[in-house]
């Protein structure tokens, strides 16, 4: 086409498609300089000031202590061994923050928006205080609260098996004997036939319109399996904790769940919670208030309307943000050093002494991204399926 | 900003004037979060939230997008690691050469880095009393200070053109491995996978060992006593191994409790959260006495390590690693030979042949070789005395009150000096 400006026809330097071709080909031509300067000059210091580097180290015997574990530990176990001991730490500190932060954050998102003035205010004072705080200032806060209990040996006792003072709390547990793998199959087995059982009365409740109880019939069954089962095969022994002889008075058996990790999931669950309920407030804030009227009109309570109407469409306003406070609760667990918990930067930091640190501190890295990627996935999934049919 | 000031201020009080109990601390961050409670509430009451949704809603967006590029940025960086690995791995022997000759012709060595930069950089910390600490007016005082002094003054000539790094134990390795430190006196033991993969140990400078602390009324005498206990220990330390091999051999049942920080190892060991405190002796010594009640604390006889200490230059610098170990036996050579910081130039002046070649007067130590002034070792001694000095203003009668008669932190037994504490390790390469 022959332009006014240009009669003799567009120049290069005006051509929107070259102008654009050649931003592109500076930038990527500069993101590789400056990455590939990045690495060169890490690779070239590594090899100048001689600091080690490589893998061999993960099948020597670690020989470090590592204080609490969710597998079997020995110092003499492997490296390798060693850091899974340690990452398996952070997952059971993420996991069961995130699962106990997501019901406080909600609890605390709806109070906010509730009409009873004191709650909304506590709610609000609640979240204004603790999303305040750097989260190591609160960690050693609930850290030093801990150790406030009286000691293991002036602790408080519940009838004579369950231990509170400021090492932990110990609770009797059970361990698996010969008779659990089959006992294990026979309870899933159990716990399908539930579910099965469970939709077929849910069904017919909501086909023909009798009370079936499904949920009663379910949990009978899964019971029933399980009590059929430990008798068979007696698979697990109740340990209760003991004390030891000596002047510690220690305990011994059962489970420990240690002061340094509740002060870790205490406060990694106040402080994400705090975030966690302004996200719920937002999504429901976000539900067009008709819903709500139109849920009322049709005679549904606060309660119901919230549950089957509200609920379901905040939640793909929820989602998103939700499973970013999932990761940051991950990534924050690696504060758990601080006040004495074995997690993986922890542990890592001990290996470093003898292990190259690089090494180490590259699998720590991968851990955490391979831990956030999976959250990121399953949050993913689950926003899939909530999200509205047809849209995005 | 005011809690962490708040916080910080704590901390620094209790490392100078001995500390509080952790009550006080807790009672502190009660009052903290009671203060900012009120604050919150004073402020929602003050703002409205009419109608924020879609302000929430942006701010939810935002966090969301902020978490996603947060996570591809650690993608990139995991990539970055993956490729640093490869290249690590290409780079041959002669690349190695050639990076080695470019580094000695651009540099020209540490000293005349040092000397251009007017300060010598040291690694070391704030929170021992006696290693390395500050005193009331803020300044860095210590042993582990002390030596940094002594090497500020021979290459500059002025024992305050010192910048102390505080590190925690765990971040030694790294630090002097990378090179941003012309020294690491951190209370480092030497040990041989350290020494070849940290930096070079110049000298001993202090003989420790580790051993255990409990509570008196426990009535445990012995570290063989130790069976069922649960140890309080700081991370990234020999310490930590060290225990750990100890339990191991003597089969004895045990829980590791590890922190990063000294002062948090303290708080949990006075709660009773852990039963026992390990940590090399003499750091015991200096921690006790800043209890409440050092006598309710005993230190087990037994000595579980070796811990040699000292200071340590990083790897790839003979020059710098020479000047260290001759400053450092110059220290050790002026006790022997009697010069202190009071008689200095009485010595030079004096005929005493050995004292007159330490000092510069006469005859030479290797000055020229190491590009040092001929009297350096003058105004060292002048500047922060001899190491009898040093320690008995740190660790001995001045300081935490160790003592160095009949331990191994003596001179040599037949060491010249007339009234010097004698018949321990404390010996150096001799000054010629």
């Amino acid at each position: 086409m022959q332009s006014i400006l240009y009669p003799g026809g567009i120049p290069l330097w005006r051509n929107v498609v070259f102008i654009q071709w050649v931003v592109q080909i500076i930038s990527a031509i500069v993101v590789i300089a400056i990455v590939s300067g990045f690495i060169f000059n890490v690779a070239n210091e590594i090899q100048d000031r001689e600091i080690p580097f490589g893998f061999s180290f993960l099948d020597e015997a670690a020989q470090i202590p590592i204080g609490e574990s969710v597998i079997d530990y020995d110092p003499s176990e492997s490296y390798l061994y060693g850091f899974t001991v340690a990452a398996l730490n952070t997952v059971k500190a993420s996991v069961l923050g995130v699962v106990l932060a997501t019901m406080l954050g909600i609890i605390i998102g709806v109070s906010r928006l509730s009409s009873n003035w004191l709650l909304s205010r506590l709610a609000l004072v609640y979240i204004d205080t603790f999303r305040n705080i750097p989260l190591l200032i609160q960690l050693l806060f609930w850290f030093l609260i801990i150790l406030e209990l009286p000691n293991v040996r002036e602790g408080y006792v519940f009838f004579d098996a369950f231990y509170l003072n400021n090492s932990g709390f110990y609770l009797p547990w059970a361990t698996p004997l010969g008779g659990f793998w089959p006992w294990a199959i026979l309870t899933a087995v159990g716990i399908l036939a539930a579910i099965v059982a469970y939709n077929v009365l849910n069904r017919r409740e909501i086909e023909t319109g009798k009370s079936s109880y499904p949920i009663i019939a379910g949990f009978i069954i899964i019971f029933v399996v399980t009590i059929i089962g430990l008798i068979i095969f007696t698979p697990l022994e109740l340990v209760v904790p003991e004390r030891q002889e000596g002047p510690f008075g220690r305990l011994q058996g059962g489970a420990r769940w240690s002061g340094s990790f509740f002060a870790l999931l205490i406060g990694l669950v106040v402080y994400t919670s705090a975030f966690i309920a302004e996200i719920v407030r937002a999504g429901i804030q976000a539900v067009n208030r008709g819903q709500t009227e139109a849920a009322r009109s049709l005679g549904l309570n606060t309660n119901n309307s919230l549950r089957f109407v509200i609920f379901p469409q905040a939640l793909r306003v929820i989602i998103p943000p939700l499973i970013s406070q999932y990761l940051n609760l991950t990534k924050n667990s690696s504060l758990a050093a601080a006040i004495g918990y074995p997690d993986l930067v922890s542990v890592s930091t001990t290996m470093t002494q003898i292990a190259p640190a690089i090494s180490l501190i590259g699998m720590v890295m991968v851990t955490y991204l391979a831990m956030s990627l999976f959250y990121s996935l399953v949050g993913n999934i689950y926003n899939r399926i909530t999200r509205y049919a047809g849209v995005g | 900003m005011f809690l962490i000031t708040l916080l910080s201020d704590n901390i620094a009080r209790e490392a100078k004037n001995g500390r509080d109990t952790h009550h006080m601390k807790t009672k502190l961050l009660i009052a903290m979060l009671a203060m900012v409670s009120v604050f919150a509430v004073a402020f929602s009451a003050c703002t409205d939230d009419s109608g924020p949704t879609d302000a929430d809603l942006q701010n939810a967006q935002a966090t969301a997008s902020a978490a996603q590029s947060a996570l591809s940025d650690a993608n990139a960086r995991a990539d970055a690691a993956e490729a640093r690995a490869d290249e690590a791995n290409k780079m041959a022997e002669d690349a190695k050469m050639m990076a080695d000759e470019a580094m000695m012709e651009d540099t020209g060595g540490r000293l005349a880095q040092v000397q251009d930069r007017g300060h010598v950089i040291c690694a070391s910390r704030n929170d021992v009393p006696g290693y390395g600490s500050l005193d009331d007016a803020g300044r860095n005082v210590g042993f582990d200070i002390d030596l940094c002094r002594a090497l500020a003054t021979a290459v500059l000539g002025d024992p305050e053109a010192i910048e102390i790094q505080y590190i925690t134990a765990a971040e030694r390795g790294p630090t002097i491995q990378s090179g941003e430190v012309d020294m690491l006196v951190r209370t480092v033991t030497w040990t041989t996978s350290r020494d070849a993969q940290w930096g070079n140990y110049a000298q001993t400078m202090f003989y420790d060992g580790q051993g255990f602390m409990v509570p008196a009324d426990l009535g445990v005498t012995s570290a063989y006593e130790l069976d069922g206990a649960a140890v309080c220990v700081t991370s990234g330390t020999t310490t930590e191994l060290n225990m750990a091999d100890f339990f191991r051999q003597n089969e004895f049942e045990y829980n590791p409790n590890v922190f990063e920080d000294t002062d948090v190892v303290l708080d949990a060991y006075e709660s009773g959260q852990c039963d026992v405190f390990t940590n090399d002796r003499s750091q015991l010594a200096a921690l006790r006495t800043a209890l409440p009640n050092p006598d309710d604390h005993v230190i087990l006889p037994e000595t579980i390590s070796e811990e040699p200490l000292g200071p340590v230059v990083p790897h790839g610098d003979d020059q710098w690693f020479d000047i260290v170990k001759t400053v450092m036996s110059g220290l050790i050579y002026a006790e022997a030979y009697g010069i202190n910081s009071g008689n200095v130039s009485s010595v030079a002046a004096g005929d005493n042949a050995k004292a007159k070649r330490l000092l510069g007067a006469e005859g030479t130590i290797g000055q020229e070789a190491l590009g040092l002034d001929a009297t350096f070792m003058q105004d060292v001694i002048e500047a922060v005395g001899n190491y009898g000095e040093i320690y008995d203003r740190n660790l001995g009668p001045d300081g935490i009150d160790l003592p160095r008669e009949n331990g191994r932190n003596a001179l040599w037994s037949n060491a010249p000096c007339t009234d010097c504490p004698k018949g321990g390790q404390i010996y150096a390469a001799p000054l010629r």
